[in-house]
């Protein structure tokens, strides 16, 4: 679909961001309060890897046990991929990007400031004063290296862009399948909000939404957990095995689908939006609460079974597994599991185990 | 031999079989080979093969399995070797339970419902650990024949333990201990163990539905077996041929496209 083919390039957008005088930050995953940053007109732009980068630059700092976001990160960093930007956030996402700030920070400390953001584990109102601490802290930072300091006012503007960016999100999710997209340029449009403007991505994603075609595509549908869809040439193997995603719970993707915040204090509002988003692991929500969700989004996407795919070493994630599919199980949820290295071609052994997962649930259909 | 009325070949890693089923399904012919290198010439040859068993292959539908069934371009339809494994070792027993499938260069764990359909399963990762490759590697380091391995290992009562993470790093701890004059029979059986231990782990991912089954070249050692058993605690019972279940799975599909009952597209 054109809209699709229009969707500017990464480094196209950087480029013209800072030649509007903005700032760029290199955000890795998953949670961080995009409004804050784009306050100090920061242009957040996420780093998932990237995948397929020379990993022997990182290799010498990191075990091999760690998993392939983080060593192409510190790989990519070193090969000068972040030399464009202005400054690298962590959030403490897992104890390996936890272990990633600390070998920037004390060993391999790159040209520019690193600021780290400590995430709570859980939905207590202490989880939210926490929080909204923590974004004061990065607001300081932030106006340490910028020279601005935006107002309350300047912040809200900001807060009300980025949910209007969600919303649109959000609606995108819901007409998933009656939109006249493949699954590749889906996600490639929903992952353009990892570095696109709010705004310019309200724009491509509204121009996609008037297209809704109200007919469902035909395939046996999916659900998708994980990290990241990457390969992305996944979406395509998936659909040339008669199957179709119909809804997701990835942490690039549906896992960061923010409620508007209710709070009139900015800080606050942009902690409560993470604290209430779909649960996610490396928030500490319960497995309960995983189970709840993904049974909802089953039931609301008609999905008939749920493919795990998760990066190699991902504890957080991988520790969930066993007891999650277990639960799914019992509700009759048929799942299946597949690790992958986000430098690795798509393999053999992963397109099998998907295959044979869509020959059992065409079985039961 | 014009009782064939569909094939099943499984392109494995190791091995590629071809097997005919009757009208029953019953299984009536079969080849197995050592996987050649160009697998298209190999398939080529088989279905050569075929032909002067049955004249022409235009009436007989012919399903593909395994590592290479991408490659049959002959074949009708292809089918994930989980399914058809299943759908042989269900033709052969009759009942469902815990597939357990170690390959040449791929173990798999299958759980079966009582009425045949696969449940849940898991697959090794991409280490050769857990699979034939993981014996075929030490056995040659140890110059011990594949095919008397297992009564070898079977033969003492003393083992030592070995590595079950890495199947390069198993080899270079049989050279270390032959060095330090362990006996081979104590480092085959402690082989044996690290491979079952590595296959238990799998099973117990999907959780053990009695009986286990076992299918796939490697389960023709018995202490594969004799091991198993020990480990698990459960009674493990073997097909009468367990290299041929997947091309015997694939088989049986073809032969509903025959009878137009499809059930896996």
């Amino acid at each position: 679909m054109e809209v699709i083919s229009v969707i500017p390039r990464r480094l196209d957008v950087i480029n013209k961001y800072k030649e509007q005088g903005g700032y760029v930050a290199a955000v890795l995953p998953i949670h961080y309060p995009r409004a804050l940053l784009r306050a100090f007109n920061v242009l957040p732009v996420e780093v998932w890897g990237p995948p397929r980068v020379d990993t022997s630059h990182g290799a010498t700092h990191l075990q091999p046990y760690i998993c392939s976001i983080v060593h192409n990160t510190l790989s990519f960093l070193q090969m000068g991929g972040l030399d464009i930007t202005d400054v690298i956030i962590i959030p403490h996402a897992c104890d390996s990007l936890q272990g990633l700030g600390s070998v920037l920070l004390d060993f391999v400390p790159p040209d520019k400031p690193i600021v780290p953001i400590y995430l709570p584990r859980g939905r207590r109102e202490s989880d939210i004063v926490f929080l909204t601490r923590e974004f004061y802290a990065i607001y300081q930072r932030l106006e340490a290296i910028t020279g601005r300091a935006p107002s309350d006012a300047d912040l809200m503007k900001s807060i009300r862009r980025e949910e209007g960016a969600d919303e649109v999100l959000i609606k995108l999710h819901q007409s998933h399948s009656c939109l006249p997209l493949t699954d590749i340029a889906f996600y490639r449009l929903i992952r353009s909000r990892e570095y696109l403007p709010a705004e310019t991505f309200i724009e491509l994603a509204q121009a996609v939404l008037a297209k809704d075609i109200k007919k469902p595509r035909d395939g046996i549908p999916i659900l998708l957990s994980g990290i990241v869809p990457e390969p992305m040439s996944l979406l395509e193997a998936i659909s040339e095995m008669g199957a179709m995603v119909v809804a997701d719970d990835l942490a690039c993707c549906g896992r960061r689908l923010y409620p508007p915040g209710r709070s009139g204090d900015p800080l606050r509002r942009m902690a409560e939006r993470i604290i209430y988003a779909p649960p996610d692991p490396t928030r500490g929500n319960p497995i309960r609460e995983r189970r709840e969700h993904l049974l909802r989004l089953i039931e609301n996407s008609g999905a008939k079974g749920v493919v795990f795919y998760d990066v190699k070493f991902c504890e957080p994630e991988l520790f969930d597994l066993p007891t999650l599919r277990c639960e799914l199980q019992k509700a009759k949820v048929p799942s299946v599991t597949v690790e992958v290295d986000i430098n690795d071609p798509l393999s053999h052994q992963t397109l099998t185990r998907i295959e044979a997962f869509l020959e059992i649930l065409n079985e039961r259909r | 031999m014009s009782g064939i009325k569909a094939l099943g070949i499984d392109v494995g890693s190791t091995t590629v079989k071809i097997v005919g089923v009757d009208t029953e399904g019953k299984m009536c012919w079969h080849i197995l080979e050592q996987a050649e290198p160009r697998v298209e010439d190999q398939v080529e040859r088989f279905l050569d093969h075929t032909r002067q068993v049955v004249g022409t292959l235009d009436r007989i539908p012919l399903v593909a399995t395994g590592y290479g069934r991408g490659l049959v371009e002959q074949a009708t339809r292809s089918v994930t070797e989980i399914t058809c494994h299943a759908k042989g070792v269900y033709r052969e027993f009759g009942h469902g339970g815990t597939l357990v499938d170690i390959g040449g260069q791929d173990s798999k764990v299958i759980g079966i419902s009582p009425e045949g359909k696969v449940l849940d399963f898991v697959m090794n990762d991409k280490c050769a650990a857990g699979t034939g490759r993981f014996l075929e590697n030490t056995a040659s380091r140890l110059k011990v024949p594949l095919d008397r391995m297992g009564d070898e290992a079977l033969s003492v009562v003393e083992e030592v333990p070995i590595s079950s993470t890495c199947t390069v790093f198993a080899e270079s701890e049989v050279i270390s201990l032959i060095a330090h004059g362990v006996p081979v029979a104590s480092i085959l059986r402690g082989l044996h163990r690290s491979l079952i231990k590595r296959t238990v782990a799998m099973i117990r991912t999907v959780g053990i539905v009695p009986p286990l089954m076992l299918s796939g070249g490697v389960v023709l050692n018995p202490a594969i077996c004799r091991l198993l058993e020990e480990e698990t605690g459960e009674k493990v019972v073997l097909p009468r041929y367990p290299q041929l279940m997947g091309a015997h799975g694939a088989a049986l599909f073809a032969l509903e496209i025959l009878n137009d009952g499809s059930q896996v597209s």
